[in-house]
């Protein structure tokens, strides 16, 4: 009771400050905005120079019809609101871009909501927002229409560096990296959404305090990623994934960047993938439909699966081995085989051997697809010299038959050496 | 016991705040009065910088003229730079970072290309003032006219479309980006702060070269400039284009620091990428040297490594800087072709360092 009074007291003066001081009375409409800007295609112009213009408290209406840019930029401001008429009426093409890094790039914007239109066909990402805070974006369908092609910009939607982010009936299709992105941000909510055909469908990446639920993750190379990256302004983990629909991610691997190898980024997903978490700590996974992924539901993997300089890289920012991981409750399933790309991606052949040799090991598996689950088995125990079977905390609670295995992929080079092995008894929750 | 102290915090709160808000707006009122807000003029003329005829870039006598020993590239383009400073005032050195500008300091720098008939023609004039109303740096851009008689304040950006001479005297036919005003704070904003970049002391810190002194000592002896150290102090940047002086690596460095540096920097607008390139960086990591690139996407060419020592042509950042697509070109504003000399010296650096074990 103290403890609230103290907080509401400055909150109560600040209000009737504003009050008093105010000379004119301002204007605000049903949006709660300041001032209220509205256009029309045609009106392409116009809307670059109102949003050069534009003074904190604005919200720019864009009616109904299709529209044509190079790029669009909002910078240092506060409040403002940018919609359309729906994201089947209000359509923003980018096909034009002739320089820049995305279709609409929003830099240090406190208060940043978009929603109800449809971006589509940048060269680079679609929407990028850069050191924002408390970003809103609803109702947003980010585009390209070339089907799963390398040169379809990186993320579609991208807020990077916020504090605060809403991601919430949105969708995004094509994009050659992640069709919904979340980058070295604090707190964010991806809800409701929907990602098809891009090489990620959602990634959270070195975030923290994430939340990722109600969403359908569909068609893409992989599903759902939880990474984290070295050498980045912030550590992630702390995420939060359920109630999702993840199916049939067993698209092909298009991503240009990394699609030779590289030792970390999206490239590094297989096809078939339904949720991977690499190297990102304190993630809970439940609730969650996983179904026709058909290389892997689940992989947990360390830095060092994709980068064997990932020691040298630990810092306050960056620790390569997962800890703390929850998996329960999820309704999984896998169709009879990989699908035909796994075998022409670095990590997916190593997926199909995975299945090979832990059926050459055991004949009474009768060739069953590899299980759902997939540990790397790299863990701590190569810093502290530890023996411990399952030092980093990794639990698992799904009932039934072929849930896990340990890919023991330190010594898979090795084949003598090499032994992948399915006993959860380790790894199940206590 | 709960219920007293609620009870005197809500009668505290009933006294003062009626105070705070009397001060408030007492305070609001007086600074009103004091000011208003810098308002840019329509035409570069009105400013009186510059004697008729304006394109020659002949100034009044308060312009201080200076240029930096190593330029940001800008699509081959002629710059020209000033310094307006309020009259009796002046910049404070600063070792490091970008010198301490009075109130109502305005910079000035214009950009010019060398048409097929090698004749100098205007295209934009770019203003920073540092406004007094709120002590922040303000941008503003300014067109220049097809009859070359005056500039227009412009600030949606534009495409021209242009034939010019590079430093070779080739013809490049391009379409030359001006930069909307959120291009240019983009650049210019460090930690949610706008400010100058190229006024530094390390890259003013030579002497030009139709002159016999040093630039900085120049300023100070003018008086324009206060706190200058014994020159031999001052640090100083490598002129990129002197093999004479300087190694290739000093060359290179110096070259991404004023190219890159400005948002490939902790708080800038490669925040993100994790590749810092300012001078005085000395983490291999940071500097690109077997970094994965985070979030180039398709940017990065299918290539692995931001640099792979001694294999420029396996090195995004070799890559970028030799693309003038968008998505893929680097730095991604204000260049619409591409560097050669610069490509050809950053390759040079990277091929000529030791390859990596494995």
């Amino acid at each position: 009771m103290i403890s609230l009074l103290r907080n509401s007291v400055p909150a109560f003066l600040f209000i009737i400050g504003l009050n008093a001081c105010n000379d004119k009375v301002a204007v605000v409409n049903n949006d709660g905005y300041k001032q209220s800007l509205t256009f029309s295609p045609g009106d392409e112009s116009k809307i670059v120079e109102a949003l050069l213009s534009l003074k904190d408290s604005s919200s720019v209406e864009l009616k109904q019809g299709t529209y044509h840019f190079d790029n669009l930029s909002l910078a240092q401001l506060k409040h403002i609101l940018l919609k359309g008429e729906g994201h089947d009426k209000t359509i923003l093409d980018f096909s034009a871009q002739t320089q820049g890094g995305e279709g609409i790039r929003v830099t240090d914007v406190k208060g940043f909501t978009i929603k109800d239109l449809q971006l589509q066909n940048s060269k680079g990402d679609l929407i990028k927002i850069n050191k924002c805070e408390d970003v809103v974006i609803s109702g947003l369908h980010a585009v390209w229409q070339k089907v799963a092609d390398s040169a379809n910009g990186g993320y579609a939607i991208y807020p990077v560096l916020c504090k605060n982010v809403l991601v919430e009936n949105s969708y995004a299709e094509g994009a050659s990296d992640a069709g919904i992105y979340i980058g070295q941000s604090t707190g964010a909510v991806v809800k409701g959404c929907r990602a098809y055909r891009n090489v990620a469908g959602c990634e959270i990446e070195n975030t923290s305090n994430a939340e990722v639920y109600d969403n359908e993750f569909y068609g893409n190379t992989a599903g759902f990623l939880v990474f984290d990256l070295p050498g980045l302004s912030q550590r992630g983990g702390h995420v939060k994934a359920y109630n999702n629909y993840l199916h049939d991610n067993n698209e092909k691997n298009f991503a240009k960047a990394g699609s030779f190898g590289t030792s970390s980024g999206v490239g590094n997903a297989a096809p078939g993938n339904g949720i991977i978490v690499l190297a990102a700590s304190n993630i809970e996974i439940y609730n969650n439909r996983i179904i026709n992924n058909n290389s892997c539901a689940i992989a947990i993997a360390s830095g060092l699966a994709t980068d064997d300089k990932a020691l040298e890289k630990i810092n306050d920012a960056y620790f390569p081995f997962p800890k703390n991981v929850r998996i329960h409750d999820n309704i999984m399933q896998m169709a009879d085989s990989f699908p035909a790309a796994t075998y022409a991606h670095h990590i997916g052949k190593l997926l199909v051997g995975i299945e090979q040799k832990l059926n050459a090991q055991d004949a009474s598996r009768k060739n069953k697809r590899i299980p759902f689950i997939l540990y790397d088995g790299i863990s701590t125990n190569i810093i502290t010299k530890g023996t411990q079977s399952n030092p980093d905390s990794i639990c698992i609670t799904q009932p039934g038959d072929n849930i896990f295995v340990n890919g023991d992929m330190l010594n898979i080079a090795d084949q003598r050496k090499w032994k992948p092995n399915t006993v959860i008894t380790p790894f199940e929750c206590r | 016991m709960k219920k007293t102290v609620a009870l005197v915090v809500i009668v505290f709160a009933g006294i003062a705040g009626p105070v705070l808000i009397f001060q408030s707006c007492k305070n609001k009122n007086t600074e009103k009065l004091q000011s208003t807000e810098f308002i840019f003029k329509e035409k570069l003329s009105e400013y009186g910088f510059f004697k008729e005829p304006l394109n020659k870039l002949i100034p009044t006598t308060r312009l201080l003229n200076y240029e930096l020993v190593t330029p940001l590239f800008t699509d081959y383009a002629i710059k020209d730079r000033f310094i307006v400073l309020p009259a009796g005032q002046s910049i404070q050195f600063k070792p490091q970072a970008v010198f301490d500008f009075p109130d109502s300091t305005i910079i000035i720098k214009n950009f010019a290309y060398r048409n097929a008939a090698n004749e100098k023609i205007m295209i934009e004039t770019r203003l920073l003032v540092k406004d007094p109303f709120d002590k922040k740096w303000k941008v503003m851009n300014y067109l220049w006219n097809k009859e070359q008689t005056d500039a227009t304040r412009h600030i949606t950006g534009a495409k021209v479309p242009v034939t010019l001479l590079d430093d070779n005297n080739s013809k490049i036919s391009t379409v030359y980006q001006v930069p909307n005003t959120n291009d240019c704070k983009r650049c210019h904003i460090n930690k949610d702060v706008l400010t100058p970049i190229g006024p530094k002391a390390r890259n003013l810190n030579f002497t030009r070269a139709n002159q016999t002194t040093n630039q900085l000592m120049l300023w100070a002896a003018q008086g324009k400039l206060s706190g200058l150290p014994s020159i031999n102090q001052v640090p100083q940047l490598p002129d990129w284009k002197d093999a004479t002086h300087f190694t290739t690596g000093q060359r290179a460095r110096a070259y991404l620091d004023v190219n890159c540096a400005h948002c490939h920097t902790p708080g800038g607008d490669a925040y993100n990428t994790g590749l810092f390139l300012e001078y005085e960086q000395t983490d291999p990591q940071k500097l690109g040297l077997m970094k994965a690139p985070v979030s180039a996407g398709g940017g990065a060419g299918g290539l692995d490594y931001d640099i792979v020592p001694g294999d420029a042509a396996h090195s995004v950042l070799a890559y970028r800087m030799n693309s003038a697509a968008p998505g893929t070109a680097m730095p991604e504003l204000a260049r619409s072709v591409i560097h050669k000399e610069a490509v050809q010296l950053i390759t040079a650096w990277i091929n000529q360092m030791p390859k990596s074990k494995n």
